[in-house]
């Protein structure tokens, strides 16, 4: 089967610092691509390349067998939910599901459909600024899921919001799995691997893939060596 | 088939289109500044000048009189004076010195001294001399002032002149044919009353509109790509021309929904003059919205935050008024200055403003004024799709 994104050599700069050095990797159909990393390891710069937000550098990246660079159409098929908040803050919350809507060329009945799923019937007369971060969220997948996309992109999707938020969007997620669609979700707590089938570990500009169990126990290796080394640190402060 | 894709692809579009230009204007709507900015910056604008200008023409120029001859003839000159529609005699000053300090302080714009033996001179038909003294520092005040002076000084003296005649034997008709052997008759046209209000007004008012204007059109593209949200807009994929179609259509409805009421209140409640048809007054505001819209945009484009483009739309808004001739003649600036006049959409809409309150002009008249409209237009609008596709 024909990979759905197939990243060729790509690379991003920042003036003249690396933050993607020459990435290769291909992601199927229905499958949930974890991508790992510690803060401004470049997770967002990588995710937004792949939701056409930003340019970069040099490479090849191939969505729906669409190069980025030349076609846009790719985008059709694509939901985005973005680190910052990034829906229309003058827009109240059934507003933006309803913009949003109109210009994804989506079916307006998808709107009470995900409203429903999502539990957003109480909010959708709020002005989005003052949501809380997992009302917001929700709020955020309601909107990427609208055009029932193939591709999901999501940037620290459940990161430090309430459990019901949490519960909601991993349920919401795991249906969107089982129907076909393949997600990228881009996070920097190791706990949500065990929610994707395959991790990408970004570090220092460079990618390394496991497989869930793999990355925990590689987090959890790094940990230990670190708690040793205090442990040491301390012993010798201590004599 | 085909057919049915492409309607379909028609319905997407429309949908797109009225959804940006919806929440365009609930943009504007749910700013409240920029709304009161909008709707009543102009009108509020209007009010205020109609208020300043509502007297039409300048009158009861405060005067000071010094009578160094206190005859009869000099108290009938008084009265001449005291009868000109623009001067009103405030003071009777004792000396010159006095006069001085009176027009120093600006107790009095004008004064009229009448030296000694004025009355005598005038009856020996001997040469007499009436100074009249005029502040400069305002030059509202020192332009009518001259003028009243001028035309009292030139009645004087050919009433002089008259008696005169008259005096060494010849007929009364016979010296006032010889005085008016050039008659000078002097016609306003367009607006014969030289009414200050039917030319200021609504210009001054519209003045108001075109930065208020400005203020929201630098908002076009500064507003959208500094906002988090643009992360959303260029992942749905959507096109910027036509986002960017949509935002300025609303946005010139908006700029000419915000002239509608200026127009109506300066037209039919305060009766300022706009002779030209209305179509044609139409369109002219029309195009100059585009052209405005489009400065708006490049500032919009260059700056690299909302507050900047504001700034750079009031830097070219607020001096453009006073650019544009339309006060002071485009001609007598400085080269450079006439070069970057003609550059501002200001400077074409004030100057056909003008025309379009006094002159009744036709789409023939009006073509200068519709092509540079036109070709500022084209031009801003290329540059900032320029500098936008390099920048996002």
């Amino acid at each position: 089967m024909a990979p759905l994104i197939k990243v060729e050599d790509l690379k991003q700069t920042v003036g003249k610092q690396i933050i993607l050095n020459s990435l290769s990797f291909q992601i199927s159909s229905g499958e949930c691509l974890g991508l790992f990393g510690t803060r401004g390891v470049g997770k967002t710069t990588l995710l937004h390349i792949l939701a056409g937000v930003n340019r970069f550098k040099s490479g090849r990246v191939e969505i729906l067998g669409y190069d980025i660079e030349k076609n846009g159409a790719y985008k059709k098929q694509m939901g985005l939910i973005t680190q910052k908040p990034s829906l229309f803050k003058d827009l109240q919350a059934y507003e933006n599901l309803d913009f949003i809507a109109a210009l994804k060329g989506a079916d307006q009945h998808n709107i009470a459909d995900l409203v429903q799923r999502f539990v957003l019937h109480d909010i959708l007369r709020e002005p989005v600024n003052k949501l809380d971060a997992g009302v917001y969220q929700r709020l955020s997948m309601a909107c990427a899921l609208l055009n029932e996309p193939q591709i999901l992109i999501a940037d620290d999707l459940i990161n430090d919001i309430d459990p019901f938020s949490q519960s909601i969007i991993r349920r919401e997620l795991n249906s969107f799995l089982i129907s076909g669609g393949t997600c990228i979700w881009g996070f920097s707590r190791i706990e949500f691997c065990r929610c994707t089938s395959r991790v990408g570990w970004l570090e220092k500009g460079t990618l390394a893939f496991y497989t869930p169990q793999e990355a925990q126990a590689k987090w959890d290796r790094r940990w230990h060596h670190i708690a040793q080394q205090n442990e040491q640190q301390d012993g010798e402060d201590y004599a | 088939m085909p057919s049915k894709m492409s309607s379909k692809m028609v319905k997407t579009m429309l949908r797109q289109c009225l959804a940006i230009a919806r929440r365009e204007i609930l943009l504007i709507w749910r700013d409240k500044d920029l709304r009161y900015i909008l709707l009543l910056g102009p009108l509020v604008g209007l009010l205020l000048f109609y208020g300043i200008y509502s007297r039409q023409v300048l009158v009861e120029i405060p005067t000071a009189i010094v009578d160094l001859d206190r005859s009869q003839t000099s108290q009938e000159l008084i009265k001449n004076i005291g009868a000109a529609e623009n001067l009103r005699i405030t003071t009777f000053a004792e000396s010159y010195k006095e006069l001085e300090d009176l027009i120093a302080k600006g107790t009095v714009v004008t004064g009229i001294v009448i030296p000694e033996n004025y009355g005598r001179d005038l009856s020996l038909a001997r040469q007499t001399r009436l100074a009249m003294i005029i502040d400069g520092s305002n030059m509202i005040y020192a332009t009518n002032a001259t003028s009243t002076m001028l035309s009292i000084s030139r009645t004087l003296g050919a009433q002089a002149g008259i008696k005169t005649l008259i005096g060494r034997g010849i007929a009364p008709n016979q010296a006032q044919a010889a005085y008016q052997s050039v008659a000078c008759s002097e016609e306003a046209w367009f607006n014969p009353t030289l009414n200050y209000a039917y030319f200021v007004v609504l210009a001054l008012g519209l003045n108001m509109w075109q930065q208020c204007c400005t203020l929201v059109a630098c908002m076009t593209i500064a507003g959208e790509t500094c906002a988090a949200s643009w992360c959303q807009l260029k992942s749905l994929g959507i096109s910027r021309l036509k986002l960017f179609i949509s935002k300025s259509a609303t946005q010139i409805a908006a700029f000419i929904a915000a002239a509608l009421p200026v127009f109506f209140l300066a037209v039919m409640v305060f009766k300022l003059p706009l002779h030209c048809s209305l179509p044609l007054f139409f369109l002219f505001n029309l195009a100059f919205a585009v052209a405005l819209h489009s400065v708006g945009v490049l500032a919009s484009s260059i700056a690299r935050t909302p507050v900047n483009a504001a700034r750079f739309g009031m830097l070219i808004a607020l001096p453009s008024f006073l650019l544009s001739g339309y006060t002071y003649p485009l001609e007598s600036m400085p080269g450079l200055l006439q070069t970057a006049a003609q550059a501002l959409p200001q400077t074409w809409y004030f100057q056909g403003l003008n025309l379009l309150s006094f002159k009744n002009p036709d789409y023939a008249l009006m073509s200068p004024n519709f092509l540079a409209f036109l070709l500022i237009s084209a031009v801003c609008y290329a540059t900032s799709a320029i500098i936008v596709a390099k920048k996002t």
